[in-house]
């Protein structure tokens, strides 16, 4: 009687133990759309590190995971995952009004990963030597264009090294197909991307690489608005939002689409009957010779305080994002740019793409990736685009009599809804 | 000891009783007024108190005019405003109107199954915003919507209905109609039953004709329940968040942006409570603006 008591409290207690360790061993993730393939490509390869893992990544959808994840920070950590993707431009709002929300990553050993990543990619994960997240992928500005199309006017990609020869180059496009064709799609009033990509080559930003000042109506600032305002008074940009620019595109009315690189799997996944037609190259400069570099968007992943399995996520997150076979997987499949250094000096960056007629896309557009300046997005980044956004729209449409005009205006309302003063 | 006590002081024994018995309603009141202090007076104590403190960066710091200065300036709380007042303009009164009517219909002698008609108007209410924000998403879908489909066959062009300024406003507008009229028809309705016939009777001994009754009787005996209806559409108006939140998301660029989305945006968005606690007070303070001149043109003869 003893005895089978005995037995049958070490098989209790052995249950409870191994779904203990069961339970602790599942790692979950929010993330979303393309990004959950791309992570989930990854399992395979951590599991045979660590067998009996398993991972789930869950697709909230992008916005879901923001608000959920804020929600969540509020609440105390409660029911959040363990591994947390974030997109890089909103990412500080996490870390300054939920400080122990988010792992201190340089506990877990992050400290290594350091040199693996350009240093543009740090600027909002590192806040007062805490590191809360780690790179994943970054959209360095790439100009699209169809081969056949500039071929057609006369003009050629090597040439355009300027904004100024960007226009010039376009309104020979309009000549040439009676302004039916453009060179882009910029959507006025409820986005200012093509004021951030421009902005970003003057290294000039909302806010400066500290945090602590508005700059958004400093002179590279002002230079990148008056470019922007020349490209649409030129007329040889089209104005719309994302669903206009896959129509134009698809009915073969735009010669280029300047965007994220990201923005080469849209073209591909619209336009597959266009394959070969494509090509691409880095965005011109505000002056001959000057910065190309320009990075739109892009994303990293953070640890919540509140996860069981901080090492292990560590581990999965490590084997995902610092190993160059699992990031070449994501950007082959699934479009997804890294931003892992050594990813650049795989085979696959520098063979032909059929889609960009043989052209090694990869290679050039991650050529300039290390020369992108560092763009603060700080915790107050959403307001201080909707400022921007609305205060381009209305300069566009002569609201202002100069940029400078209405970049001060949106200085000065940007540091009324944040407090964070303008610079001098 | 109880009892000993209770027989020494016969005297005391009987103000304690008596005291027991005054408190005894305030302990069954007890769960709604503990309740009340800890859901409703402190959050409305606390964010007055807030929305005096910038909370942009911790520690949060007592700061008179951060919050109400940022306010008057803000482009884009007089832009949810302006559209809070569009909404309000084009949808309170269209919808007392046909409630007025429906009420009208419900309370005629020749409606039959009146039970089902008064559920049937009301039963919006009893479904719940997300569901019903999701069929209206499909009913205005600008490519594949019943909407445009109608409107097709009348020989109108399709209107992209949720990516469109003026559209989105009009399909919340028309949103909010569907869900309120009932509700508002069943309130008049009870405001109509409560008229005398008798005043019906006599007028039409004495020659008035349908139109005079209802301009001369119903109207003006109407009056308290109209104004009630009205005063809560208004309040329900200035708090308008489901329908903009859920079905066309504040867009396209703000458009359908209300005062309560955007108080939403930045309390649990950007996590500034001084500033949507700073907003919260604004529109209580235009609610009660507005209910106070409501009260004093329509409800004056009353007094």
């Amino acid at each position: 009687m003893m005895e089978s008591l005995k037995l049958l409290t070490k098989i209790l207690i052995s249950t409870v133990v191994i779904a203990g360790i069961s339970f602790a061993q599942t790692i979950t993730v929010w993330a979303w759309n393309i990004a959950v393939p791309a992570i989930e490509s990854s399992i395979e390869s951590f599991q045979e590190m660590n067998p009996g893992v398993e991972v789930v990544v869950e697709d909230l959808g992008n916005q879901n995971v923001f608000d959920r994840g804020l929600a969540g920070c509020a609440a105390g950590g409660f029911e959040m995952p363990d591994l947390y993707l974030i997109e890089n431009n909103e990412a500080e709002i996490f870390w300054s009004q939920f400080p122990d929300c988010f792992v201190d990553l340089a506990t877990l050993g992050a400290e290594e990963l350091l040199p693996l990543f350009p240093d543009f990619k740090w600027t909002e994960l590192i806040v007062d030597g805490a590191i809360y997240a780690i790179p994943w992928d970054s959209g360095p500005t790439t100009v699209f264009y169809r081969r056949d199309l500039y071929e057609q006017a006369g003009i050629s990609a090597d040439e355009i090294q300027t904004w100024d020869d960007f226009i010039a180059a376009g309104e020979k496009v309009l000549e040439a197909t009676d302004g039916t064709v453009k060179m882009g799609v910029i959507s006025i009033g409820s986005d200012d991307e093509w004021f951030r990509m421009i902005a970003n080559q003057a290294g000039c930003f909302y806010f400066d690489v500290e945090g602590q000042e508005v700059t958004v109506n400093q002179p590279g600032c002002v230079l990148a608005l008056e470019t922007v305002k020349k490209l649409v008074d030129a007329g040889v940009i089209a104005v719309g939002g994302w669903p206009e620019q896959i129509q134009l595109f698809q009915n073969n009315n735009l010669a280029s689409s300047v965007y994220g690189s990201w923005y080469g799997g849209t073209i591909q996944s619209e336009a597959p009957e266009q394959a070969g037609l494509w090509g691409a190259y880095p965005p011109p400069a505000l002056e001959p010779g000057g910065v190309r570099a320009s990075n739109i968007g892009g994303s990293s992943f953070a640890i919540p305080s509140s996860s069981e399995n901080q090492e292990l996520t560590y581990e999965f997150a490590k084997n995902f994002l610092a190993n160059a076979d699992n990031q070449i997987t994501s950007l082959r499949d699934y479009g997804l740019t890294p931003s892992l250094l050594s990813t650049f000096e795989e085979a696959y960056i520098s063979e032909p793409v059929d889609f960009y007629g043989g052209q090694a896309v990869w290679q050039d557009i991650l050529a300039t990736l290390g020369e992108v300046l560092p763009a603060r997005g700080t915790q107050f980044f959403s307001e201080a685009r909707d400022v921007t956004t609305a205060a381009i729209s209305d300069y566009i449409n002569g609201g202002y009599d100069s940029a400078q005009e209405a970049l001060d205006q949106a200085a000065r309302q940007i540091s009324q809804a944040t407090g964070v003063p303008i610079a001098q | 000891m109880r009892r000993s006590l209770i027989v020494d002081a016969p005297r005391r024994k009987k103000t304690r009783l008596y005291l027991w018995r005054r408190l005894t309603p305030y302990f069954f009141l007890s769960p709604f007024f503990i309740f009340f202090l800890t859901f409703w007076l402190y959050p409305i104590i606390w964010s007055l108190v807030l929305s005096f403190v910038n909370t942009r960066r911790r520690p949060w710091t007592l700061d008179w005019d951060f919050n109400w200065l940022r306010l008057v300036n803000d482009s884009f709380f007089w832009e949810a405003l302006r559209n809070t007042f569009l909404i309000f303009v084009g949808q309170v009164p269209m919808m007392i109107t046909l409630a007025v009517l429906l009420a009208l219909a419900f309370n005629s002698d020749l409606l039959r199954a009146k039970g089902f008609f008064r559920f049937a108007f009301f039963a919006p209410l009893v479904l719940g915003a997300v569901p019903y924000s999701a069929v209206f998403q499909l009913i205005f879908n600008g490519n594949f919507g019943v909407a445009n489909y109608f409107l097709n066959r009348l020989g109108i062009e399709s209107i992209n209905w949720l990516f469109e300024p003026v559209p989105a406003l009009l399909t919340i507008i028309i949103a909010v109609t569907w869900r309120w009229t009932g509700y508002n028809a069943i309130i008049i309705l009870s405001g109509l039953q409560s008229i005398p016939n008798a005043l019906y009777e006599a007028a039409r001994i004495d020659g008035a004709s349908a139109w005079q009754c209802f301009w001369r009787i119903t109207l003006p005996l109407l009056r308290p329940v109209l104004l009630f209806t009205f005063v809560l559409s208004t309040i329900g108006t200035l708090q308008l968040f489901e329908e903009p939140w859920l079905i066309t998301a504040t867009g396209p660029g703000g458009a359908t942006e209300t005062l309560l989305t955007y108080l939403y945006k930045q309390g649990f968005r950007s996590f500034n409570f001084g500033y949507a606690s700073a907003i919260a007070y604004a529109v209580a303070l235009i609610a009660a603006f507005l209910s106070f001149l409501q009260i004093r043109f329509v409800g004056a003869r009353d007094e």
